[in-house]
């Protein structure tokens, strides 16, 4: 009942009529439908297989531009609002978890220092993986971390980013050729930001974390649950 | 690092409208000279008798969604406090001549943008996915 309100209300608000929207939709659908036919087929649906290296071999994907999403009613600039005041709120008091492995870690405590204060930004230190927003992966993950890594990740709640910090967390870095070494911290958990460097100073880390908070600014968080 | 007479004073020498625009982007009140425009129009401006240490220079960026990669490399050095005076007139600088080895034109940082850098492969996989396969009984 709410979701035919829902739609009856945006019908309504909507300048342009919603049938100028429908090739788009149905485009995707279409592709969508063919492709989840063509990976089902062979095994019965139960297990994909995980394909794709290369250029070659990956599959199209039709996304309408920008310019093409649509007309801008009176309930976009309102959502639009709402999404201003909800990025300001989480970019303004990030938190982070603490995820300190290596000497990363020692320019990671660098950056609470006064020099780069990073206080004055509202982000606080927070040891505790269900207070924080954005866990820090500073250092070198072995496989015997690995799991606790997860874990902790597992543990926070949502909305969560992650920022891989050091060469050794984005992709093994010096260790790469260890056996006791992950190759990179995206075979566990989902990466925002990559920071280079062996380790990265204070200040890349903290560019970084700019990067972050202009990835949150342009997160549409209700303009995408409206477009459902 | 602001008291009540600080700022009125500072506002009373830059005026009011840059002192709006200030408190939107640097969120404080300060007064300098404009050292210098680099060449996407960001201005730099000194302080070396008011402010504190490592809060000497600033800089006042061209775009609103601005970011420290828009700073042009020379004047990167300068704002870090890597060389005394701007990039136009400092010693070092001209002693490098026209840095053949460094791009000719300066480019931003393209994260999150469509410029972005995405990681490919072009040469054949070494390993092969495991396709399951259930034996008919």
């Amino acid at each position: 009942m709410l979701a035919s309100a829902r739609t009856g209300a945006s019908l309504a608000l909507r300048a342009r009529p919603a049938a100028q929207l429908l090739p788009f939709r149905a485009a995707a659908a279409s592709i969508s439908s063919s492709s989840r036919k063509d990976a089902a087929s062979p095994h019965g649906g139960a297990v994909l297989p995980h394909g794709g290296y290369g250029l070659a071999k990956r599959e199209r994907k039709e996304v309408p531009l920008p310019s093409q999403e649509g007309t801008k009613g009176l309930v976009q600039y309102a959502l639009t609002t709402l999404d201003i005041i909800t990025n300001w709120a989480r970019q303004s008091s990030l938190w982070p978890m603490t995820f300190g492995l290596a000497c990363c870690a020692v320019e990671m405590m660098h950056l609470s220092t006064p020099r780069y204060d990073q206080d004055r930004l509202g982000i606080i230190f927070r040891a505790s993986p269900r207070q924080s927003d954005v866990m820090i992966v500073a250092g070198t993950l072995t496989n015997k971390m690995a799991p606790a890594l997860r874990q902790v990740y597992d543990q926070m709640p949502e909305p969560r980013w992650v920022i891989s910090m050091g060469s050794c967390a984005n992709g093994g870095g010096y260790y790469h050729y260890s056996y006791s070494v992950v190759r990179g911290c995206d075979r566990i958990v989902p990466v925002d930001v990559y920071v280079p460097g062996c380790p990265p100073t204070s200040e890349a880390l903290m560019y970084g974390i700019f990067q972050l908070q202009r990835k949150m600014r342009n997160t549409k968080i209700t303009r995408m649950w409206y477009r459902k | 690092m602001s008291t009540i007479s600080r700022t009125l004073s500072n506002l009373r020498k830059i005026g009011i409208k840059e002192y709006w625009h200030q408190l939107n982007y640097i969120g404080d009140t300060k007064a300098g000279t404009l050292v210098g425009v680099d060449k996407f129009g960001n201005k730099f401006y000194e302080n070396n008798t008011d402010e504190l240490p490592l809060r000497t220079r600033w800089v006042d960026y061209a775009q609103h969604d601005f970011d420290a990669g828009h700073i042009e490399p020379l004047w990167r050095s300068w704002i870090s406090y890597t060389i005394d005076t701007p990039p136009t007139l400092d010693p070092i600088v001209q002693a490098t001549g026209d840095r053949p080895w460094a791009p000719k034109t300066h480019v931003p940082n393209q994260t999150f943008t469509r410029a972005a850098f995405k990681t490919y492969n072009t040469t054949k996989p070494k390993m092969e996915s495991w396709k399951p396969f259930a034996a008919p009984k």
